[in-house]
C-alpha cells in the first residue's frame, strides 16, 4: 500500500479546536436531550402510578380531601385495610388467584407441545397454523364472551370459577404458544442432536436437555399468562355473578364506591402485575412472535 | 428434519381442539344468538287428528274464523270422559294466502267452544327463524350511534398518538444511552396494568377532587375545581380516556417497535449519517420503511383491541354519560339491566365485523402500497 495523503486543511489550529469544541458541545447537547426525553417519558409512566400509590397509603380522610397531597403524609394503611375489609374483596382476590393459576397451568400444559412443534418441526401447514394462532390472538374477547356465557348457562357451568379459567385459557393460549415457540427456538438444536447421538431417546433428550434450558422462558410465558388472566375484566364480569374475580368485583361496585375504595383497589390490582413484569422483562420481545 | 411426520400434528392437536372449541364454536353460537329467534307456528290439519296431513301454518295471535267444530271424547285414567273440541278454522297466513284446516282446542283462545265463530291462535310448535329484529333493536337504540361515534373517535385519536410515542420510546431505547434496561422496564410497566386499573389511575387525576384540579387550584389558575367529567364536557372526558389508553397500551406497540428496530442493521443508519441525513431524514427514509412490517402487526392488533375499549371508559366516566360499543354489549347482556343476550350478541357481531373490516382494509392498503412501490 502506498502512503495516502490527506487533503491539508487551511484552518488554523485555533479554528480547528473551535470546530471540535462546537461538535463536542452539540454531541453533548444531543445526549442530554435524549436523556431528558428518556426521563420525561419515565415520569409520564410513573407519575399516575405514584399518585395512586400515594392515595392508597394516605388516610381515608386525606384521600377524600382537597387539594390532594402528592406525598403520603401521614403514611397510613387504613385505606388499604378499608378496601380489603370490604364485602367480597378478599373472596374476589382469592377467585382471581384461583382463576389465574388454573389458567396458567392449563395454558402452559397445552401450549408447550404446540410451541415445541412450531419451533422444531417443518411440516405442511406450519405457516397456516402459525398465522391462525396469530389471528386468534387478536380476536375480540367481547365477541367470545357473550355466546360462551349463554352456552355456560345451558351447560350449568355459569358463574363458576373454573369456567372463567377455561375462557381465560382460550384467550391466553395463542400468546402462550407463540412465546413458548420462540423460547424453544432459542435452544440450539445441536444440543438436542448431541444428546440423541449419546443415546438419549427423543423424549429423554427433550426432558434432560431442552427442558432445563427452556424452563426460564416457559416460566416467563406462564407469568405472562397469569398477568393476562389477573387483568382480564370483560369476560370475568359476563361469566360470573357471585364468584366474581377482583377486577370484575371492583368494576361492578365502581359506581357505588368512594374514592378510597377505587384508589386502593387500583393499587392492589397493579402491584402483582408490576412485580411480574419485572421478572419477565427479558422475554418481552419474544412475546409477540415477530422476532422469530 | 425428522421422519415422524405425524409428531408435530399430534403435539399441536390439543391446542387446535381447544381453540376450535373456544373460538369457532362461540362464533357460530354468536351468530345464532344475533340472527335466530324463537318463534311458534301452529300447523293446520286436514282431519281433526294431530297426526293428519298439514294444510298450512299460522303465526301466533292470528285471528281466525271458525267454520266448523267437532266434539270428541277423551277417556281419563279414572274411566270418566271429557269433551275435546277440534275446530275447522280459516285465516290468512304470513304470506297472505288464505288457509284452512283443523286445530285442537288447546292451541287457540276461544270464548265459547260451542258458540263462538272467531278465535285466536295462542300456542304452536317451537321453531327458530332468521331475524333482523335484534340487529334493528341495536341500531335503533339511541345509544348505538353515540357508542359507535365515541369508539371510532377514540381510535382515530389514540392510535396515531400511540404510534408516535412508541416510536419515540423505541428510538430513545436504541440510542445507546446508559440505564437502557432500567428505562425499558419502566416503559414496559403498563403492559401489566389492566384497563380497569389504568382507568382508575386517570380518574384520580381528572375527577372533581382529583390531582389536576388540586394543581390548578394550588397554582391559582382556578378558584374552584373544574368538573371535567360530566355530561356536556365530552371533550374533557375524551381527553381523559385518550390519555389513559395512550398511557396503558403504548407499551405493547413500543415492544413491537423495539423488536423491529433491533432488526435494522446499524450500518444502514450509520450510512445515512455519513451521507449527511439529519435525524428526521434518517427516521423517514431509513428507519420507518424497515419498521413497516412490525408496525402493520402492531396497527392491526391495536385497532382491533381499541374496538373493545371498555373498562377504561367505565372507570373514568361511569359508562353512562359516555359509552362505547363494548359497554353497550355489557349493558344489554347484564342480567341486572336489559338482560338481552340476543342484542348483546348483535353488538358483539358488529364489533367482530368492524374488526374484520379494518384488518382487511389495512392489509389491502399495505398490499396496494407495496405494488405501487414495486412498480416504481
Amino acid at each position: 500500500m502506498t502512503t495516502e495523503t490527506y487533503p491539508t486543511t487551511s484552518l488554523s489550529l485555533a479554528e480547528q479546536e473551535q470546530i471540535a469544541r462546537r461538535a463536542k458541545f452539540q454531541y453533548n447537547l444531543r445526549r442530554a436531550s435524549i436523556y431528558a426525553l428518556a426521563i420525561a417519558i419515565a415520569i409520564w409512566i410513573l407519575l399516575p402510578i405514584w399518585l395512586v400509590a400515594v392515595m392508597a397509603f394516605s388516610t381515608p380522610a386525606d384521600v377524600r380531601g382537597f387539594p390532594k397531597q402528592i406525598v403520603p403524609v401521614p403514611l397510613s394503611t387504613d385505606t388499604m385495610e378499608f378496601f380489603l375489609n370490604q364485602d367480597g374483596i378478599l373472596r374476589a382476590a382469592r377467585n382471581s388467584v384461583v382463576v389465574a393459576i388454573t389458567t396458567l397451568v392449563l395454558s402452559t400444559i397445552i401450549a408447550v407441545p404446540a410451541g415445541y412443534a412450531i419451533a422444531r418441526y417443518v411440516f405442511p401447514g406450519r405457516d397456516a397454523i402459525r398465522l391462525g394462532i396469530l389471528s386468534v390472538r387478536a380476536f375480540p374477547i367481547v365477541v367470545l364472551a357473550v355466546p360462551l356465557a349463554v352456552t355456560f348457562i345451558e351447560l350449568d357451568m355459569y358463574d363458576k370459577v373454573y369456567s372463567l379459567a377455561l375462557m381465560h385459557t382460550a384467550l391466553t393460549l395463542p400468546t402462550t404458544i407463540l412465546v413458548v415457540a420462540s423460547v424453544f427456538a432459542g435452544v440450539p438444536y445441536e444440543l438436542e442432536e448431541a444428546a440423541r447421538i449419546f443415546g438419549c431417546t427423543p423424549t429423554q433428550a427433550f426432558i434432560r436437555v431442552v427442558m432445563p434450558l427452556a424452563l426460564p422462558g416457559i416460566a416467563a410465558a406462564a407469568i405472562l399468562t397469569f398477568v393476562l388472566s389477573w387483568n382480564e375484566v370483560f369476560a370475568a364480569i359476563l361469566l360470573t355473578i357471585s364468584n366474581r374475580t377482583l377486577p370484575a368485583q371492583i368494576l361492578y361496585t365502581l359506581d357505588k364506591s368512594g374514592d378510597p375504595f377505587k384508589f386502593a383497589g387500583a393499587f392492589f390490582m397493579l402491584l402483582p402485575a408490576m412485580i411480574f413484569i419485572f421478572f419477565i422483562r427479558r422475554y418481552l420481545f419474544s412475546m409477540w412472535g415477530i422476532n422469530k | 428434519m425428522r421422519k415422524l411426520h405425524w409428531t408435530p400434528y399430534l403435539l399441536l392437536l390439543p391446542s387446535m381442539i381447544y381453540l376450535t372449541l373456544f373460538f369457532a364454536y362461540p362464533m357460530v353460537a354468536s351468530l345464532q344468538l344475533a340472527f335466530r329467534k324463537d318463534v311458534q307456528y301452529l300447523k293446520l290439519r286436514e282431519e281433526p287428528e294431530s297426526d293428519a296431513a298439514e294444510t298450512g301454518t299460522l303465526a301466533m295471535q292470528t285471528a281466525v274464523a271458525v267454520l266448523d267444530r267437532m266434539r270428541l271424547e277423551e277417556t281419563l285414567p279414572n274411566g270418566r270422559t271429557r269433551p275435546i273440541y277440534w275446530f275447522r278454522v280459516q285465516a290468512e297466513d304470513t304470506e297472505g294466502t288464505t288457509v284452512e284446516g283443523w286445530v285442537n282446542q288447546e292451541n287457540i283462545f276461544i270464548e265459547s267452544r260451542t258458540q263462538s265463530d272467531t278465535a285466536r291462535i295462542v300456542t304452536g310448535e317451537a321453531a327458530k327463524e332468521w331475524t333482523f329484529d335484534f340487529v334493528k333493536r341495536m341500531v335503533n337504540d339511541f345509544r348505538f350511534g353515540k357508542a359507535l361515534r365515541t369508539t371510532i373517535l377514540l381510535i382515530v385519536l389514540i392510535i396515531p398518538l400511540q404510534f408516535i410515542l412508541a416510536i419515540v420510546m423505541g428510538l430513545v431505547l436504541q440510542s445507546g444511552i446508559r440505564f437502557t434496561n432500567f428505562f425499558l422496564y419502566i416503559y414496559a410497566i403498563p403492559l401489566g396494568v389492566s384497563d380497569l386499573a389504568s382507568g382508575i389511575l386517570w380518574y384520580s387525576i381528572f375527577t372533581q377532587r382529583g390531582f389536576l384540579n388540586s394543581w390548578l387550584v394550588e397554582l391559582g389558575l382556578r378558584e374552584r375545581p373544574f368538573i371535567f367529567i360530566q355530561s356536556g364536557h365530552e371533550n374533557w372526558m375524551i381527553l381523559a380516556i385518550v390519555l389513559a389508553e395512550v398511557w396503558r397500551a403504548t407499551s405493547i406497540v413500543m415492544v413491537i417497535v423495539v423488536a423491529g428496530l433491533q432488526g435494522i442493521p446499524k450500518d444502514y443508519i450509520e450510512a445515512g449519517q455519513v451521507f449527511g441525513a439529519n435525524l428526521w431524514q434518517r427516521i423517514r427514509f431509513i428507519i420507518l420503511p424497515r419498521l413497516m412490517p412490525s408496525l402493520q402487526v402492531a396497527l392491526i392488533l391495536r385497532t382491533i383491541l381499541a374496538f373493545q375499549v371498555f373498562a377504561v371508559v367505565v372507570a373514568i366516566t361511569g359508562g353512562d354519560v359516555m359509552t362505547v360499543l363494548a359497554n353497550e354489549t355489557y349493558r344489554w347482556y347484564d342480567p341486572a339491566r336489559f338482560n338481552n343476550s340476543n342484542v348483546a350478541a348483535a353488538y358483539a357481531g358488529f364489533i367482530m365485523l368492524l374488526s374484520l373490516g379494518i384488518s382487511f382494509f389495512y392489509l389491502r392498503t399495505v398490499r396496494a402500497q407495496e405494488e405501487r412501490e414495486s412498480q416504481q
